[in-house]
């Protein structure tokens, strides 16, 4: 899929400008927030339609994102994380909500969670994941159980209770797995620098 | 470090905890320093996956965002105490022992706050005598109005601080006022009439946070404006 329009991975050397950008924006700049929104909103966008599936639920879900953006941008602290981490660690949470407010009826109904999973959820999580050649191959070196449960959480927005749920497995098997999961990925990627 | 609590740091990266496990993990992570740095990490790790997901959204809604944010006000900041060159200056023994703080957002208490005492305390110019007091600890911080305040506790004098030299000045209708605030109320700790001779007070109970606000000349009973600068030093 290369060249596809917004299906790049941003390069990670414009994170040290939306790390700037964000600094501006914390003192009222307009124009910056401007730039952040186009440096930012395809990965929230991307994310949110990913999280939530409807693409006019996920406009608003990136909506209310550059809005917490917009506000919290005076709380946005460099020295505990990039620009971009904060802002996709919004759109996630939104997201994640968004599809738990609408979806907790059917969530209720465990078998048409795990019929949803098996008929239109194939690994396309890793297949997309391709376009980012560093966190595929780090993928890669997690267990199926790692992987299934990060996946699960982070790109169908199911708590971990859910996850043992579908994955039949204990609770701190779950939580461990995504706890080591992601220890795994992120010693990976930072091996990868 | 609670083991049970600390194993969730990777679900709660994930937003895979019920909301009452989140509140748990998040006061568990207020008390635990190591769980703090290792959540910031696997929160940024997750973020590498959300990189995978990129789409660009349509062009339309650029416009509905930014016509949104350009109607709403800015949060004020948070502000998290730090050691700088300007401290150094004060206290260079004590320069590693200054504490981190624990953030608090108490933004909403001066919308329902109100003024326990009428009286305005008279501020002095003995700031100077905390900050050179034997057991100060002193930290920097920066206000929404684009100054700096730096604040001394020393237990020894009983007393607290505020180096006020560096924040902006303010017309003769304005002027900035200091706010205890403690379990949602907040208590006039004084007004600043002179910005070069900072400000001193008795040292606020435990758990008390500092604000301070720009309020008509003469100071208000309780805040009217939002906080320029909300600390809540864990030193106290």
């Amino acid at each position: 899929m290369a060249g596809e329009p917004g299906l790049r991975l941003v390069p990670s050397e414009g994170g040290a400008d939306l790390d700037e950008l964000l600094g501006k924006v914390a003192r009222g700049d307009a124009q910056a927030f401007e730039a952040v929104y186009d440096e930012a909103s395809a990965s929230v966008y991307g994310l949110a339609r990913r999280v939530v599936r409807d693409p006019a639920r996920a406009e608003d879900v990136t909506q209310e994102v550059f809005l917490d953006v917009w506000k919290k941008a005076t709380r946005f602290d460099a020295t505990r994380g990039r620009a971009k981490t904060w802002i996709l660690t919004i759109a996630h949470r939104r997201a994640v909500d968004a599809v738990r407010r609408s979806e907790a009826q059917r969530r209720q109904d465990s078998q048409a969670v795990a019929d949803e999973i098996s008929h239109d959820e194939p690994a396309d999580a890793i297949v997309n994941a391709e376009e980012a050649g560093a966190v595929r191959n780090c993928l890669g070196t997690l267990t199926d159980l790692q992987l299934e449960s990060v996946r699960l959480a982070y790109f169908n927005g199911y708590t971990y209770s859910e996850v043992a749920t579908l994955l039949d497995k204990p609770l701190p098997t779950i939580k461990t797995r995504m706890r080591d999961g992601l220890i795994r990925l992120r010693d990976c990627l930072e091996g990868n620098r | 470090m609670n083991t049970e609590l600390h194993t969730l740091s990777g679900a709660y990266a994930l937003d895979a905890l019920g909301q009452e496990e989140v509140e748990a993990f998040r006061t568990h992570l207020e008390q635990c320093q190591a769980c703090r740095i290792e959540v910031a990490e696997l929160q940024a790790t997750a973020a590498e996956l959300a990189a995978s997901e990129t789409a660009t959204p349509p062009a339309a809604l650029r416009a509905r965002v930014l016509a949104a944010a350009s109607r709403e006000p800015q949060l004020p900041p948070e502000v998290r105490w730090i050691s700088t060159a300007r401290a150094r200056r004060w206290m260079p023994r004590l320069l590693t022992a200054a504490a981190a703080v624990v953030v608090i957002v108490l933004a909403a208490v001066f919308g329902i706050g109100h003024l326990i005492g009428g009286e305005q305390p008279t501020m002095s110019a003995a700031a100077s005598r905390v900050f050179h007091a034997g057991d100060a600890q002193t930290s920097t911080a920066h206000t929404s109005n684009g100054g700096v305040v730096t604040v001394a506790v020393s237990r020894q004098n009983g007393k607290m601080a505020v180096e006020t030299d560096q924040l902006p000045s303010l017309g003769s209708a304005q002027t900035y006022q200091l706010w205890t605030v403690r379990a949602g109320t907040a208590t006039s700790a004084g007004v600043v009439s002179d910005l070069s001779s900072g400000a001193a007070m008795p040292l606020p109970a435990a758990g008390t946070t500092v604000a301070i606000t720009i309020e008509p000349a003469g100071g208000s009973r309780q805040p009217t404006t939002r906080p320029i600068v909300l600390i809540h030093p864990r030193q106290i």
